[in-house]
C-alpha cells in the first residue's frame, strides 16, 4: 500500500524517537499496521509529587497529521491534574490547533505547528506536569485543591502515583 | 514492516565517530516532513520547506508553520543553494555513511579483544585520522576500498593502487619491464593482463563517468535554470470555490482530467490538493509525469480523501467510550421498527403517488427513492 505524507513522517517520528529518546520518554505505535496510533510512556518530572511515577497514555493521529494535531489521553488514570481532565484527555496548548482558540488565552506561538512533533509534546506535557497551567483547568477540582490546598493536592497525587505502581 | 528500516534520519550519525554531521543533515531536511527537502521553497520569512509541504500548509493555514508569519503561495521563491547542497549531500551519503559505521564496528571490535595484529593497528590510526577529518575528506579511504576490489583482477598487486589518484599526466612514464599500458586507463600492467583487464576496464570507466556527471550536479542545475522557463509548466490557479456550484466545479474537473466524484466539501479538498501537487511539480527540477501525480491524488484520495471513511468517526466521536450500543438497541428496538415502517409507508406512498401506474411492488422506479431507507432499515435490523 501506498503510504500517506501522514504515515511517512509518523514512521520517521518513530524511527528518531527510537534511536535518540529524550529522557524520560517512550514512545512508539502500538502495531506498526496502525501508525495513526501509538503508546507513551512519561516519567514524572523529579523534584515534583508525580517524581517515581510512570504514565501510560495514547496517541491518536488525525489522516491530515501533520497539519493537524494529534490528541492524547492519558491512560488507566491517575493522573491528578488541573490540565488534564477527568478521563484522562491532556488539555495543553501545543495540542491546539492555531486557528481556534477556545479558552482565549493561549498565544499562538504555543499552539500546534505542522513543524511540532511527538517528541514536543511529550516534553510539554512533562513540564506541565511539573508546572499546571491554572489559567484553563481541566480538572475543576484539581486547579481548585491545586491553588488553595497545595499540600493536600501535592499528597493526593504521590497517592496516586503510588496506586499506579501497584504499592 | 520494512519501512521503517528504510527511512534514513539524522539520528542515524549519532554513536559514530561523524555524530557532528547528525545536525548537518536535520538541516537539509523539512520541519515539516522530516524527510530531506523535496524542491525546497523558501518563503518570505527566510523558511525553507519542501515545495509540496510548504504549500498543503499555507492552503490550510496562510502562515509558516515555523515562525507563524502570514504568507502565501505565490510569494515562495525556489531555493537553489540548499538544493544543490542537497544533491551533493545525498550522493555523498551512503558512503560517508557506511565509512562511519565500518569505524564504529572496528572500534568496538577493537575495545572487545585486545589489539595484536599489525595490520589492525594501522586500522585503529585510520581512525582517531578520520575522525578530525570533515566529511569532504572521508572519500579518500572510499576510494581505496574501490582500488582493492581492482586488486581481483590478476595483476601487480601494489602497481595499481599508487597509481590510481594521478593516473593522468603520467603517459610518458613507461617503465621498459614487460609492463604495458591500458589505453582506457593509462594504468600500467604485465602484459599478459591487458586483455583481461580491458573488458572491465571499460565498465569502470563508464560507471566513473557516471558518478562524474552527478558531480556536476551543481553545473547542471545552472544550466537546467536557464533553460526551464521556455519550457516550464504552467501552474494551476486557484479557484473560488464558494462562487461555483457542484456541477460548474465538476466540469472543471473534467477539464483537469481528476476525478469528479463526492460532495462539494471533498471536490474542494481534492482540487487544493491537486493544485499542490501540480505547482509543487512545476517548481521541480525533475518535473514528474501527470500520470505519476494522477497516481499521488490517488494516495491522497485513498487515505485522506473519499477513501478514507475513518477520518469522520476517528476524532470527536459523539459517543462516550462506555457506550453500550447493543443495550440501547435492544431497548429501543421498537421504536426504530415502528420508524422504519412509517418510512417505507412514507416512501411507498411517494412513488405512488410521483409515477402513476406503478405499484410499489415495481423495483426499478422505487430504487432511488427507496434505496436509502431500505438500507438504513437493514443496518438497524441487524443489530
Amino acid at each position: 500500500m501506498a503510504q500517506s505524507v501522514a504515515q511517512k513522517r509518523l514512521f520517521h517520528e518513530y524511527k528518531n524517537l527510537s534511536t535518540n529518546p529524550p529522557e524520560g520518554i517512550t514512545a512508539g505505535p502500538v502495531s506498526e499496521d496502525d501508525m495513526f496510533y501509538w503508546e507513551a510512556l512519561i516519567e514524572g518530572p523529579g523534584g515534583t509529587p508525580f517524581e517515581g511515577g510512570v504514565f501510560a497514555a495514547e496517541l491518536k493521529f488525525p489522516k491530515d497529521y501533520p497539519l493537524s494535531p494529534p490528541t492524547m489521553k492519558f491512560v488507566g488514570g491517575g493522573v491528578w491534574h488541573p490540565n488534564v481532565y477527568p478521563n484522562g484527555t491532556v488539555c495543553i496548548s501545543i495540542l491546539h490547533p492555531p486557528g481556534d482558540d477556545p479558552n482565549h488565552y493561549e498565544h499562538a506561538s504555543e499552539r500546534w505547528s505542522p513543524i511540532q512533533s511527538v517528541e514536543k509534546i511529550l516534553i510539554s506535557v512533562m513540564s506541565m506536569l511539573a508546572e499546571p497551567n491554572d489559567e484553563s483547568p481541566a480538572n475543576v477540582e484539581a486547579a481548585k485543591m491545586w491553588r488553595e490546598r497545595r499540600s493536600e493536592y501535592e499528597q493526593k497525587v504521590r497517592d496516586e502515583v503510588r496506586k499506579g505502581l501497584g504499592l | 514492516m520494512e519501512n521503517s528500516l528504510e527511512i534514513t534520519d539524522s539520528t542515524d550519525w549519532l554513536g559514530t565517530p561523524l555524530q557532528l554531521l547528525a545536525p548537518l543533515e536535520s538541516s537539509l531536511r523539512c520541519q515539516v516532513c522530516k524527510d530531506f527537502f523535496d524542491t525546497p521553497m523558501i518563503t518570505s520569512c527566510s523558511h525553507s520547506f519542501c515545495s509540496l509541504c510548504i504549500r498543503r500548509c499555507l492552503t490550510a493555514d496562510n502562515k509558516c508553520p515555523i515562525c507563524r508569519e502570514g504568507d502565501q503561495v505565490l510569494k515562495l521563491r525556489r531555493n537553489w543553494a540548499v538544493q544543490e547542497l542537497l544533491d551533493t549531500f545525498k550522493t555523498a551519503r551512503p558512503a560517508v555513511m557506511e565509512l562511519a559505521r565500518k569505524f564504529k564496528a572496528l572500534k568496538e571490535q577493537e575495545e572487545n579483544q585486545v589489539p595484536e595484529p599489525q595490520p589492525k593497528k594501522r586500522k585503529a590510526n585510520q581512525i582517531e585520522q578520520s575522525q578530525e577529518v570533515s566529511s569532504v575528506e572521508a572519500s579518500p579511504p572510499r576510494l581505496r576500498t574501490r582500488s582493492r576490489s581492482v586488486k581481483a583482477v590478476p595483476q601487480e598487486p601494489e602497481v595499481i593502487p599508487e597509481i590510481i589518484e594521478d593516473s593522468e599526466g603520467e603517459e610518458e612514464y613507461i617503465p621498459d619491464d614487460g609492463m604495458a599500458v591500458c589505453p582506457v586507463c593509462d594504468r600500467t600492467m604485465k602484459i599478459e593482463a591487458v586483455s583481461h583487464h580491458i573488458d572491465k576496464c571499460l565498465v569502470e570507466q563508464e560507471a566513473r563517468e557516471a558518478t562524474e556527471r552527478q558531480k556536476h550536479t551543481a553545473f547542471g542545475v545552472l544550466q537546467r535554470q536557464q533553460n526551464s522557463p521556455s519550457k516550464q509548466l504552467d501552474r494551476l490557479p486557484t479557484l473560488n470555490y464558494d462562487l461555483m456550484n457542484p456541477s460548474q466545479l465538476r466540469k472543471k474537473f473534467k477539464e483537469l482530467g481528476i476525478p469528479t466524484e463526492g460532495a462539494k466539501d471533498l471536490m474542494k479538498r481534492r482540487h487544493t490538493e491537486w493544485v499542490n501537487l501540480w505547482n509543487a511539480n512545476c517548481d521541480s527540477q525533475n518535473p514528474k509525469s501527470r500520470m505519476q501525480l494522477l497516481r499521488e491524488l490517488r494516495v491522497w484520495e485513498d487515505t485522506q480523501g473519499g477513501g478514507s471513511v475513518m477520518t469522520v468517526p476517528d476524532r470527536n466521536t459523539v459517543t462516550s467510550k462506555g457506550f453500550d450500543a447493543a443495550g440501547w438497541s435492544a431497548n429501543h428496538n421498537d421504536d426504530f421498527k415502528r420508524l422504519i415502517a412509517s418510512a417505507r409507508k412514507k416512501t411507498d406512498a411517494q412513488v405512488r403517488s410521483t409515477i402513476p401506474g406503478s405499484s410499489g411492488s415495481d423495483q426499478s422506479p422505487s430504487t432511488s427513492p427507496n434505496g436509502l431507507p431500505g438500507k438504513v432499515a437493514e443496518d438497524l435490523g441487524d443489530r
